[in-house]
């Protein structure tokens, strides 16, 4: 109440020629208005955005096909209406029925202005900033390839069943894709992509194939359906390896392929790692030599696995118990085959290959080239070196054994002079 | 066993058992006491060539389990294998040769008697009394001496010149001319019986009796008190398949047949339908004791038994002499656990469940000849 009072009371101290000011704000209102049309027309507001951005962002027929307009130093368009909304501007107004409801609570909301909003403008700038920056696909790293996102290595899934059979417990992997140039009459040089891929259930069918398209995934899924329609079946030896070494070739491609024990895991090329991983191979080491062509990599690999002679088979040919030796087994005489008939020694020729090795491998050597010292090992400092650790090499061991017996690093000799212990510590 | 007891003492007020014998019994059921062949030598017995061959043939040697895959040797990955062509004749030389490294890698660790001390005064020489606070020990470490004939002595600062105790001898021993495996001081798993316990409790027991053939002597009082334990454990929850086709087998049937307390092994060898080691094991306590009622008979079945393959599996078809060799069998234990069995009843159970099966197996094998038109 007394504030009301004295805002009275400061009206009527205020003199008369206050209120007689009030009456001429009329005649401010005539001074700069003129009804007369003004063109504001340029093409910014004359042609929709869609054209203003193509024609900032089109390269010419020409130029599309040398590849310009591409990669990092092209221009995107941005949708500049992004992060904007009706009702929302540079002056931060409350509208009711449109920026805010019309009644909160028990209250009738008014039309007001609110505080600026400062990082406003920061804000949009920042998303029309997102939008320009060309960003990489990011993949997680089970999806991931040989290499970043390329295609090759990946996964793409079972064939596509055929009718009401489907492809239960297949895989199909990515081996290659690439762009063809092809000359057409009409049109030029145009481009199509080929696929390469192999598809298998792990439990010894696989097959591959390749897929041409103008775009990529068509490829990629004509190949997928293709290698599912041309499956083989391949024999594993103990459900981890093959049954012996082979050598195969295509072309100038060679590979030598060779057996080997549990645990070894593939040491290959990648290529033929998914291929056996596709058959179901775990241990095998494959060497490849000369031409380094994928396609006949890949098909090379194949035909010696097809190849492959199982040890029945071997012991037939041979009319002779094919017997294993394993070091972890003590090297005990395991009888993997027996043919149904077998020659005594007489029957045997002199000059028969009887290396097992050798015969699998068709009597073909492997150079197996010298193994050179390492380049220091010639090195005078190194034998310094050896001097100067040798009374070392043992120390790792000791170390071990006072751990067990004391449960930390420390000597009978700690007990009687526990003063040295000490001070070393 | 101290529950019944328990219960005992509650119904009968006059069956006085107070709790501290209550805990004794339980005790003595439960716990294992280590043995040592502090007594008779058990050596004559054990290498005696009738004992040595029915503790071979006990063993029931698997070479799919001789052979087992035991370490990767050091190595990351295992060594590629290799392969050969074998005509028939090498083929049998190779299997010969294996059956040589089976018989070696199943080599049984023996069975002595506990060592003597060494007492054997060399010299007395009073002029060196006091000469030193400490011991003077002198070792002969010439190369391609045995360790046991190894001259070893000590000077005592009484002026004592004497030869070693056993425990000297093998530390020094162990100095100068490592064992590989062996330590200088007993493995924590030996030494703390908490450790030794739980290691048997998870049944390790062929790790256990390995390590116990490294780090000791045979004749070492720890090697047969650690070897009786792990014995007594096996057999107390009949785990014998655990040690089968190892070489500590035999030792294991020969402890429990020189205390006498093989039955539980013979209910094993019943229920598993191997009569043909029951009598084996009869055989082998007439060895032993002497004691069996039907004794010659059974060294007569074993001398018959011994010829014939070692059955891994149960037989399918069984040919004439099989069964007649069976049958004879099936009598002999019969007389066995009438006589001298400690566990008749389950015995015999056991040995009825056998006969059924045994009958069946018959009927079919003869119908199956019948079938095939054999006589």
């Amino acid at each position: 109440m007394s504030t009301k009072i004295l805002t009275l009371g400061n009206i009527l101290s205020r003199p008369i020629n206050f209120l007689l000011k009030q009456n001429n704000v009329t005649s401010n209102l005539k001074t700069n208005f003129s009804t007369t049309p003004v063109a504001c027309v340029n093409f910014f507001n004359k042609l929709p955005a869609e054209k203003l951005w193509k024609s900032v962002t089109s390269v010419s027929n020409a130029g599309a096909k040398k590849g310009r307009g591409r990669g990092a130093g092209r221009i995107r368009i941005r949708d500049l209406n992004r992060g904007q909304m009706i009702g929302v501007g540079r002056i931060n107004m409350l509208w009711p029925g449109l920026s805010a409801p019309v009644i909160r609570g028990r209250e009738l909301l008014k039309q007001q202005r609110l505080p600026d909003d400062q990082e406003r403008l920061e804000k949009l700038i920042k998303i029309r900033d997102s939008m320009t920056k060309f960003r990489r696909l990011k993949l997680s790293p089970i999806e991931r390839g040989w290499s970043g996102t390329k295609m090759p290595g990946r996964s793409l899934g079972p064939p596509d069943p055929i009718g009401e059979d489907e492809f239960v417990g297949f895989d199909t992997k990515v081996l290659q894709l690439r762009s063809l140039l092809i000359m057409k009459g009409n049109l030029g040089r145009t481009r199509n992509f080929q696929a390469m891929v192999v598809t298998g259930n792990g439990q010894g069918l696989a097959g591959f194939g390749f897929g041409k398209a103008k775009e990529a995934p068509a490829a990629l899924r004509k190949a997928k359906n293709r290698s599912g329609q041309k499956l083989m079946h391949f024999e594993i030896y103990n459900g981890h390896t093959i049954y012996h070494d082979f050598y195969t070739a295509f072309g100038k491609t060679k590979i030598f392929v060779q057996k080997k024990n549990e645990g070894y895991g593939l040491v290959c090329h990648r290529a033929i790692k998914e291929i056996c991983q596709a058959i179901g191979i775990k241990d095998l080491r494959a060497k490849v030599e000369g031409s380094n062509n994928l396609q006949h990599i890949v098909k090379a690999f194949f035909i010696g696995l097809l190849q492959q002679r199982t040890h029945q088979q071997l012991a037939e040919e041979k009319k002779l118990h094919l017997v294993e030796y394993k070091a972890e087994n003590e090297y005990f005489p395991k009888v993997v085959a027996s043919p149904s008939e077998v020659r005594t020694k007489d029957q045997i020729q002199k000059n028969e290959t009887l290396d097992f090795t050798q015969y699998v491998m068709n009597d073909k050597v492997i150079l197996k080239k010298k193994k050179f010292p390492r380049f220091y090992e010639t090195m005078p400092h190194y034998k310094i070196y050896l001097k100067k650790y040798e009374k070392f090499r043992n120390h790792e061991k000791i170390r071990l054994n006072l751990k067990v017996e004391y449960g930390e690093v420390k000597s009978f000799l700690n007990d009687k002079y526990p003063e040295k212990a000490e001070s070393e510590a | 066993m101290s529950l019944i007891f328990r219960k005992l003492a509650r119904n009968n007020p006059r069956n006085i058992i107070t709790d501290a014998q209550l805990l004794v019994i339980s005790c003595r059921k439960l716990s294992i006491v280590p043995s040592i062949y502090d007594g008779e030598d058990p050596a004559p017995k054990f290498f005696s060539s009738n004992v040595q061959v029915l503790l071979k043939r006990l063993t029931r040697p698997d070479f799919n389990k001789v052979f087992r895959k035991r370490t990767n040797q050091g190595l990351v990955v295992l060594k590629t294998p290799t392969y050969k062509f074998l005509t028939n004749e090498e083929l049998e030389e190779e299997i010969a040769k294996a059956n040589e490294r089976a018989d070696r890698l199943l080599q049984m660790p023996p069975v002595v008697k506990i060592q003597q001390h060494i007492e054997d005064v060399l010299s007395k020489d009073p002029a060196l009394v006091g000469y030193d606070t400490a011991k003077y020990i002198f070792t002969d470490i010439t190369f391609g001496v045995a360790n046991e004939h190894r001259f070893i002595v000590e000077r005592d600062p009484d002026g004592y010149l004497r030869s070693c105790d056993h425990d000297v001898r093998k530390r020094l021993n162990q100095v100068y001319f490592p064992l590989l495996g062996r330590k200088l001081r007993e493995p924590v798993m030996f030494t703390d019986l908490e450790k030794f316990n739980s290691l048997l409790d998870r049944e390790q027991y062929e790790f256990v009796l390995d390590r116990a053939c490294v780090q000791y002597e045979p004749d070492e009082p720890s090697y047969q008190k650690v070897t009786s334990m792990t014995y007594q454990h096996i057999d107390n929850k009949s785990k014998y398949e655990l040690l089968r086709s190892t070489r500590h087998f035999g030792p294991l049937v020969f402890y429990l047949t020189w205390h006498q307390t093989m039955d539980k092994l013979m209910l094993e060898l019943l229920q598993s339908g191997a009569v043909r080691e029951a009598v084996l094991l009869t055989a082998l306590r007439q060895d032993i004791h002497g004691d069996v009622a039907n004794g010659d008979v059974a060294r007569t079945l074993a001398q018959q038994i011994l010829p014939t393959p070692v059955q891994l599996t149960k037989p399918e078809i069984l040919t004439e002499e099989d069964i007649q060799l069976d049958s004879k069998c099936l009598e002999c234990i019969e007389k066995y656990i009438v006589s001298n069995s400690s566990m008749k009843s389950q015995q015999e159970l056991a040995l009825q469940g056998f006969r059924e099966y045994y009958q069946q197996l018959v009927d079919l094998s003869r119908g199956l000849q019948k079938a095939h038109g054999k006589q």
